[in-house]
């Protein structure tokens, strides 16, 4: 088991606000820091990705690196299909229980149940999403990507910087993505664009480990973090944002977008890396606890991720059939948070006692 | 095309010059249906199990963009977002596809015309951040008009109705301001919420903003609420569930019949500066 360290601590944060912001119109939401910012905590989660992959991969052998990156792709992909199983089941249950066939349309769900044949090949081709079910499908195939990236930064980090920069560059100005089936449109998250934040991620960690300099620099600058933050404020408190119909072209370089993480969303994202790239070093010590539980999930995104995706549709579902409010809101929240800690303490503990379960097979 | 266009137009304005309030343009719009051929042609085009005797099937204000396109004879391009239109073309049986029944019924309603209906699922509440997808649709697909089926993830999600209704007005504004046109669809009726305070409010929200806005709004609400009232008739399944074939088909067809009746509906700033601020209301006339 890992100690406490500032990837996992924002991981689990990362992981607490999706958990919150999946249930849309919660109390809580206004205490998110992602409601103050234009990026949110999808960009958080896929840096991280792209740094703890720097650390996991840096003494693989390059065979090793694909093996490593093609085991995880399995345990994400697997985790979607189970997760999205789960979320067809409560959809169909609380629409039975209740007698209301408005929940079947609830995130995409009605697709499924109007017409299984076409969806359960999107089910499990990952080009059929549900509504907030759809970061794990981006993260398979950053996962299936990143091995690329990876080997050409072990010839040249600038040159495996450059090739993901041209890709995301050539996804905005050509507006390519991966298409949504059978539904019409695109994914949620286009991986050929978020995969720059992943590479960056990567890149990041890999200088900060070796290169004094760039650490060195990461500090100067904070302050203009500090400064690209405060202007994100005053984007969110002015309600300003670009005009989709009014920018030039290509649209989709000036515009915020959350789909080919845009960037006004890329630069945000860099000014908070730099503003609060010290501030684990100043929580640890002080908020003793809360540290050891956000870094346990973070060490255990996957499950929890999973775990607290399936806690968000059960809070959404428990606001609809109470009509929502404070005291419904907490509930949800502490029975979440709660079975999210559990989650990620039951995956170490079965890791320490050896997965009984398993020894039979 | 164009003429029997044109009578209908002229038939309304004057109908609508004399009537000002809802219950005034109510029986004008009744009165001019049998004079005016386009809203005659129309009216067989609702299959029988789809009419709605009596009750307000939609609120009505201008299409000018659409209209604009009508008179110059070229393709319209509708755009369809909302939490029902996220199975696509190919993707079930034609029977209850609604963007490929929205086509189908438009490009009867408007002979000639070539009609391409993109299809757009609606991930999110518009209060919650949603508002800044769907304008990003709609300058990717740059439609003529958009028909959006609003308030079914709201309401799901139990939103506040206040920022509801602020972020589909300015929604709304932001559509109008590029001078694409917008038919909102409200959420669709079911038994165990026909007695829900806080889904009745958000219907009601969205019918006052598309009065405020000068929308046309399908009263997809009202409609299957008296639908679903006809259970004995045979025409609909006892089971609740299958009110949404159904229900997608009779949201296509009423669709089609609120563009086509908006069209011919007159402009603001030609009935007179005391022009109502809500839209006229429509009835369909007895079977």
């Amino acid at each position: 088991m890992r100690e406490p360290n500032a990837i996992d601590f924002w991981r689990g944060l990362a992981l607490v606000t999706i958990f919150v912001n999946h249930m849309p119109g919660n109390v809580f939401e206004p205490f998110m820091y992602s409601r103050y910012t234009v990026s949110d905590a999808t960009e958080l989660f896929v840096f991280l990705a792209g740094w703890s992959l720097a650390l996991a991969t840096s003494q693989d052998p390059p065979s090793h690196v694909v093996l490593r990156l093609a085991s995880r792709v399995v345990e994400v992909y697997r985790a979607q299909l189970v997760i999205t199983a789960l979320a067809f089941a409560m959809i169909a249950a609380a629409a039975l229980w209740f007698d209301n066939p408005l929940l079947l349309e609830w995130h995409g769900a009605g697709a499924f149940f109007n017409a299984p044949i076409p969806s359960i090949i999107g089910w499990v081709a990952l080009t059929y999403q549900l509504g907030y079910f759809n970061i794990l499908p981006l993260y398979v195939v950053l996962l299936m990507l990143a091995p690329v990236f990876i080997l050409i930064a072990r010839i040249s980090r600038w040159a495996a910087l450059a090739a993901s920069f041209a890709l995301y560059a050539a996804c905005l100005v050509f507006e390519v993505t991966l298409p949504s089936w059978p539904a019409e449109g695109a994914w949620n998250y286009n991986p050929l664009a978020w995969q720059f934040l992943l590479v960056l991620g990567f890149v990041g960690a890999e200088w900060a480990r070796e290169s004094p300099a760039f650490r060195a620099w990461a500090w100067r600058l904070m302050p203009l973090g500090a400064l690209g933050v405060a202007l994100g404020l005053v984007a969110y408190f002015t309600d300003w944002k670009p005009d989709p119909l009014v920018v030039p072209e290509p649209r989709l370089v000036f515009i915020m977008d959350k789909p080919f993480f845009s960037p006004l969303r890329l630069l945000h994202f860099l000014a908070l890396a730099l503003a609060f790239q010290r501030l684990f070093r100043f929580i640890r010590p002080r908020l003793g606890w809360i540290t050891r539980q956000l870094t346990a999930l973070g060490r255990n995104s996957l499950a929890v991720f999973s775990v607290g995706s399936l806690a968000s549709l059960g809070g959404q579902l428990l606001r609809f059939f109470t009509g929502g409010g404070i005291i419904v809101d907490a509930f949800a929240l502490s029975i979440g948070l709660g079975i999210m800690i559990f989650t990620a303490w039951f995956v170490e503990w079965r890791q320490r006692s050896k997965r009984p379960s398993s020894l039979s097979s | 095309m164009a003429s029997a266009f044109q009578t209908a137009l002229i038939a309304l304005l004057l109908t609508a010059a004399a009537g000002v309030g809802s219950a005034c343009a109510q029986t004008a719009a009744q009165a001019a249906v049998p004079a005016a051929p386009a809203p005659e042609t129309v009216d067989t085009s609702l299959s029988p199990e789809c009419r709605v005797p009596g009750s307000k099937l939609y609120t009505l204000a201008p299409l000018r963009s659409v209209k604009r396109a009508l008179k110059e004879s070229r393709a319209i391009h509708v755009l369809a977002i909302g939490s029902s239109s996220t199975v696509g073309i190919g993707a079930t049986s034609p029977a209850s596809a609604y963007p490929v029944r929205l086509e189908g019924e438009l490009e009867k309603l408007f002979p000639g015309i070539e009609i391409e209906v993109t299809n757009r699922g609606l991930s999110g509440e518009i209060a919650a951040g949603a508002a800044e997808r769907i304008r990003n649709t709609i300058a990717e697909v740059e439609p003529d008009l958009v028909i959006w089926q609003v308030g079914t993830n709201d309401a799901l999600a139990r939103v506040d109705v206040d920022s509801f209704a602020q972020g589909l007005d300015e929604t709304i504004k932001w559509i109008q301001s590029h001078r694409i046109d917008v038919v909102l669809v409200d959420p669709q009726y079911t038994a165990s919420l026909a007695r829900d305070d806080y889904y009745g409010r958000i219907v009601k929200t969205i019918q006052e903003v598309a009065g405020r806005d000068r929308v046309p709004l399908v009263l997809r609400y009202e409609a299957m609420r008296w639908l679903a009232s006809q259970k004995g008739s045979g025409m609909l399944a006892r089971d609740q569930f299958h009110l949404n074939d159904l229900g997608y088909r009779c949201m296509a067809e009423h669709v089609a019949r609120a563009i086509t009746l908006a069209v011919v509906e007159p402009e603001a700033g030609a009935s007179g500066a005391g022009a109502p601020a809500t839209g006229a209301t429509a009835a369909v006339p007895a079977q």
